[in-house]
């Protein structure tokens, strides 16, 4: 599903931000990759959804060059994939109903199927009842519920997450944590997850990419982390 | 698939009402100028057509060239002068008795009709120039004619007026469109502000794998709306405003020779120049801004 092979990022300031990244994640994992600040978690996020490309290397997604996409063809991509962001990003301008709804505009669905859709994943999430809200009228862990709902509308296959909980309290997270796991384990969804949030790294435990200075330092398939200097 | 971009427009100016207001009161403010120095500069053409047709060249045929070929001679002679529009004949016995008719009360009219016989008018062509600027030179090509007598127009000063008309006339286009260039800058950076405090939205679209065609056409829709909404207040005033003028003053500035255009059409298709400069210029504002966050974006 996702697969980075050599993949080396530097930024034109002459900031290195990756080097020689090979990942490789299978159909329905669910993969954390942490790190402190400036490791190269945000460069990764960024060269998995089309944002920047790699120096060298290829970042493979859904089957697609993701690197090698001309700027027009990168929206086009984006479709196959389902993003959540730390602040959430959702359109202050429009309800919670008509920002899941937009995610499927986008790629021309039809009025009705759309309602059905935009149903079911408010259903999922928990927040049906809050379809005609705006955001500014929801809680932060509603705000990024929404945000779920909206990534996941159109099955994506990959969903990935920067710092979901980065912004909420642990009893929110948690909550999100539980979101994720019932759709990685409904549909299938591969997740890849971006977090400094140990507690909840050893609590729901998973396979865990550390970065380190651009370098991955470990990769451990069963799970837990515990910082060196411990 | 218009429906969307048209739906999305008029829910995105009524979301952001105030940002929308502001620029639509950036392209009225701009419009009202606009419709002002149009105005002006229409009824300053008018008024100078007006004058350069009422000038006419008369020109005397000498007695002694009184057969009819040779004033169709002359008449063929006059015709092929540059810049003549049109000749008219009148004959010696037109002259007179439009002589005759200058006087208002029938005993002087009386007094002059024993002369009729021996008639002292010339035969005479009137001339009509194609514009103000070429009255002196088919004056003076007039006169190399053979069989002319003496050639007349309204004098120099006259051409001067009618040249310094021109000169107005001229200040007053550049005039317009240094304005509408001001007031496509005006409203463009209007338009770049609202799209800017939306660039987050822009942003996130993009992110949901939205098309950039997808992401403009709403904004561009109300780059439109934002247009006709800003066009309704200078059109109402332009309206109001000239046939009150136009009342007011009885259709003439100055004197009877300053004739000011009628309202109708003049001020409804000044109207309908204004929504269009509005919305083109909303459009074409919107479609910068947008693609300039656009563009960049990944």
């Amino acid at each position: 599903m996702i697969e980075c092979n050599h993949v080396y990022k530097q930024y034109k300031n002459g900031t290195n931000a990756l080097y020689d990244l090979n990942i490789s994640v299978e159909q329905g994992e669910f993969v954390y990759i942490i790190g402190p600040t400036g490791s190269g978690k945000s460069t990764l996020i960024k060269l998995l959804d089309g944002e920047e490309t790699p120096t060298k290397g290829d970042v493979n997604v859904v089957g697609i060059n993701v690197g090698k996409l001309r700027p027009r063809q990168v929206p086009l991509y984006r479709r196959n994939i389902g993003v959540v962001f730390q602040d959430f990003r959702l359109l202050r301008a429009k309800t919670v109903f008509e920002n899941v709804a937009y995610a499927l505009e986008v790629i021309n669905m039809k009025k009705k199927p759309i309602q059905k859709r935009v149903g079911e994943v408010l259903e999922l999430v928990g927040l049906q009842s809050k379809s005609a809200s705006f955001p500014n009228q929801l809680s932060g862990g509603q705000q990024q519920r929404v945000a779920i709902a909206r990534a996941i509308a159109n099955r994506p296959k990959v969903l990935i997450a920067d710092e979901p909980t980065g912004n909420l309290d642990p009893e929110k997270s948690d909550e999100i944590m539980d979101l994720l796991e019932k759709i990685n384990a409904r549909y299938g969804t591969t997740i890849l997850m971006v977090t400094h949030d140990l507690t909840l790294v050893n609590k729901h435990r998973k396979r865990t990419i550390v970065l380190e200075n651009g370098h991955i330092v470990a990769d451990l398939a069963e799970g837990g982390y515990v910082r060196h200097d411990q | 698939m218009i429906s969307r971009p048209l739906k999305e427009g008029f829910r995105g100016v009524a979301r952001h009402w105030g940002m929308s207001i502001s620029a639509a009161i950036a392209v009225t403010i701009t419009l009202v100028m606009i419709s002002i120095f149009m105005i002006f500069s229409f009824n300053l053409e008018n008024f100078t057509k007006d004058i350069e047709s009422s000038l006419e060249i008369s020109v005397l045929v000498d007695y002694d060239y009184d057969s009819q070929e040779q004033i169709d001679r002359i008449a063929t002679e006059l015709n092929d002068i540059d810049g003549v529009s049109e000749v008219t004949f009148s004959d010696k016995e037109q002259e007179f008795d439009f002589y005759l008719n200058s006087f208002e009360d029938e005993t002087t009219r009386s007094a002059f009709e024993p002369f009729r016989d021996d008639n002292p008018m010339h035969n005479a062509f009137y001339l009509e120039a194609k514009s103000g600027s070429v009255i002196e030179s088919v004056a003076e090509q007039a006169k190399t004619i053979e069989g002319v007598d003496t050639v007349s127009y309204g004098g120099q000063s006259t051409i001067d007026l009618v040249g310094a008309m021109s000169s107005v006339r001229k200040v007053g286009f550049v005039i317009v469109v240094a304005m509408t260039f001001l007031a496509v800058m005006l409203i463009q950076n209007a338009i770049k502000l609202t799209i800017s405090s939306r660039k987050d939205e822009i942003t996130i679209m993009r992110n949901v794998g939205a098309t950039n065609r997808f992401i403009r056409s709403p904004f561009l829709i109300e780059g439109i709306i934002t247009g006709i909404l800003g066009s309704i207040i200078p059109i109402g005033l332009s309206i109001v405003g000239y046939t009150y003028l136009y009342r007011v003053t009885g259709g003439h500035m100055l004197s009877n020779m300053f004739n000011l255009l009628a309202p109708n059409p003049f001020i409804y298709r000044l109207a309908i120049a204004l929504v269009v400069i509005g919305v083109v210029v909303g459009y074409i504002g919107s479609w910068i801004s947008v693609t300039r966050y656009l563009r960049w974006k990944r």
